[in-house]
C-alpha cells in the first residue's frame, strides 16, 4: 500500500485542442477524457481491456484508454470520436454506419469507428479479412459484426474516391 | 474502476529507473501496463510505486547485428515486431506470433519485456523465447547478468527478475541456415487466450542433428520436453519420426497441467501431444530458410 498519489501535470491535445490539467497518478486515461475534459464519447464498457468500448487514437495508434495511467499520457496527440465530425456533419466513416446499419444500441460505436479511423488510415482498402482482423479488440454484442463490416467497406470506399 | 493510491515516476534513465525500483520494496515497473493495469484493478497485488519505463529509449530499439543476431529492447512492443524489418529478416516467426497476440490495441501497447516479466503460463512469447535460444539481459543495481531465457521463468507470476532490477532487452542469436522454428497453439478462439502451446526449433541436415521442444500452458512455467527431444535428435526428418517422438509426451513425464474453465488437466496432457507435433513439423517444413 502506498501513503498516497502523486499528483501529475498532463498536457494533451485531444482532437486539435490542447489541455493541461493535474492528474492524480491513479487516474486512468479514460476517467481523465470522460470525466475530466468532459468528453463522454468515449465509453467505458468492461474495464478490463477486453471490450475496446475505450478504443482512442494514441500518438496515431489505437489504444484502449481503460489500460493506462493519465500521467502516463503526458506529451500525447489523441484523437476521439468527437474528432470524427466535418463542420459538425458526420464524418465519412460515421456517415457509413448510418447508412449501412453498422451499429443497434450504439455503445461501442465510439470504439469501431476509432479503430475502423485507425485501419483505413493505414490500409485505405482493405479485404474482409483485414477488416475483421483491424476490429478484433471491439467487442460487439447487438449486429454480429455484418454491418459493421459492410460499413467500413463502404467507408473505404467513399474514403477512395 | 478506480485504482487504490500509487505513486508514479517516470525516469529519464535506466540508471534512474533502477534508483526508483530500489528504493521501495513496493514498486514495480510499469510497461505497456496490459495485464498490470488489470492486476491493480482487482487489487490481486498491491503497488506502492509505478515505474514507467515506456519512453526510455535504451528499451525501445531492435539492434540487428551483423552476425544476425538480434538484441530487442524489453519495452519493444508487439506491434514494433510485427512491423519491424529487422525482426522479420531473421526470426520471421517472432513477428508472425506477437502480430497475432490478442487485438491491435493491446499490440500497440503491450511489450516483449513485459509478456516474459508476467510470466503468466499461457502468454505467447516464453515459450518460442526458449525454443529461439534467447538470452534474457537483466539490469541491476549492482550491474548486469545474463539469463538463459530456459532459466529466466520461475514459475506463476515469477522470474529470475529480483526486486530492484530490469529485464533491460532480450538477445535472439542467428538462425543457423540449416535450422528453424515452429510454433502452434491451441486457443479458446481465434487469437485469444491458449489451451496449450507447443514452439520447437529443430536443425537438419539429412536427419535431425539438434532439436528443441518447448511446451507452455502444462504447468507453472514452459518446460523443455527433454524424452520428445532425445527422440527427435539423430533420427530422419519425417512426420513418422514426430509423430513417433510425440508419444513421449503425456506418458511417463512430469507435466502438471492445470484443471480451470477452458480445459482439464488430462485434456491439457493429450492436446500437448498435438501441439508438439504440429509445431516440430512446422520448423521442419521450414528447415534450411532461417527464419522464413
Amino acid at each position: 500500500m502506498s501513503d498516497g498519489d502523486t499528483a501529475h501535470a498532463v498536457k494533451v491535445t485531444i482532437n486539435g485542442e490542447t489541455h493541461e490539467r493535474t492528474v492524480l497518478a491513479r487516474t486512468l486515461l479514460v476517467h481523465f477524457i470522460r470525466d475530466v475534459l468532459v468528453l463522454k464519447g468515449t465509453h467505458i464498457g468492461c474495464d478490463t481491456g477486453n471490450c475496446g468500448a475505450c478504443t482512442v487514437i494514441y500518438n496515431g495508434r489505437t489504444i484502449k484508454s481503460c489500460m493506462m495511467l493519465a500521467a502516463q499520457a503526458d506529451g500525447a496527440e489523441i484523437q476521439t470520436v468527437e474528432g470524427l465530425d466535418e463542420n459538425g456533419e458526420l464524418g465519412p466513416i460515421q456517415r457509413a454506419f448510418h447508412e449501412h446499419h453498422g451499429l443497434q444500441c450504439g455503445y461501442c460505436t465510439p470504439g469501431l469507428l476509432m479503430s475502423a479511423t485507425a485501419l483505413l488510415k493505414e490500409n485505405p482498402s482493405p479485404s474482409e479479412a483485414e477488416i475483421r482482423r483491424g476490429i478484433r479488440g471491439n467487442v460487439c454484442r447487438c449486429t454480429g459484426y455484418v454491418n459493421v463490416v459492410k460499413s467500413i467497406e463502404a467507408a473505404a470506399e467513399e474514403v477512395s474516391k | 474502476m478506480l485504482l487504490e493510491s500509487v505513486e508514479y515516476t517516470r525516469p529519464a534513465t535506466v540508471e534512474e529507473a533502477l534508483a526508483a525500483l530500489a528504493s521501495n520494496e513496493g514498486a514495480a515497473p510499469l510497461a505497456g501496463g496490459q495485464s498490470l493495469i488489470n492486476v491493480l484493478k482487482n487489487r490481486v497485488a498491491s503497488v506502492a510505486v509505478l515505474v514507467d519505463i515506456t519512453r526510455l529509449s535504451e528499451l525501445r530499439n531492435v539492434d540487428a547485428r551483423s552476425d544476425g543476431s538480434l538484441e530487442i529492447g524489453a519495452c519493444v512492443t508487439y506491434d514494433e515486431l510485427d512491423r519491424s524489418a529487422d525482426v522479420r529478416r531473421g526470426h520471421a516467426i517472432l513477428a508472425d506470433v506477437a502480430g497475432r497476440i490478442e487485438d491491435q490495441q493491446i499490440r500497440n501497447r503491450g511489450t516483449i519485456g513485459g509478456n516474459c516479466c508476467l510470466s503468466d503460463p499461457t502468454n505467447n512469447l516464453p515459450p518460442l523465447l526458449i525454443a529461439l535460444g534467447a538470452t534474457m539481459n537483466i539490469q541491476g543495481g549492482a550491474g548486469a547478468r545474463e539469463v538463459p531465457a530456459e532459466d529466466f521463468f520461475h514459475g506463476y507470476f515469477s522470474t529470475a527478475v529480483e526486486q530492484g532490477e530490469l529485464l533491460r532487452s532480450i538477445t535472439l542469436p542467428a538462425l543457423e541456415p540449416d535450422a528453424a522454428a515452429g510454433y502452434n497453439s491451441l486457443t479458446i478462439a481465434g487469437d485469444s487466450k491458449a489451451i496449450v502451446r507447443a514452439s520447437a526449433y529443430v536443425r537438419v541436415n539429412g536427419t535431425i542433428e539438434e532439436a528443441r521442444v518447448v511446451l507452455s500452458v502444462v504447468g507453472p512455467r514452459p518446460i523443455r520436453h527433454a524424452g520428445m527431444e532425445e527422440r527427435l535428435r539423430g533420427q530422419p526428418a519425417t512426420d513418422e519420426t514426430v509423430a513417433r517422438a510425440s508419444e513421449a509426451v503425456g506418458e511417463g513425464d512430469d507435466l502438471s497441467p492445470p484443471t480451470d474453465a477452458h480445459a482439464s488437466a488430462d485434456y491439457r496432457r493429450r492436446m500437448a501431444r498435438v501441439v508438439a507435433r504440429r509445431a516440430v513439423n512446422e520448423a521442419m517444413a521450414k528447415g534450411g530458410s532461417g527464419g522464413e
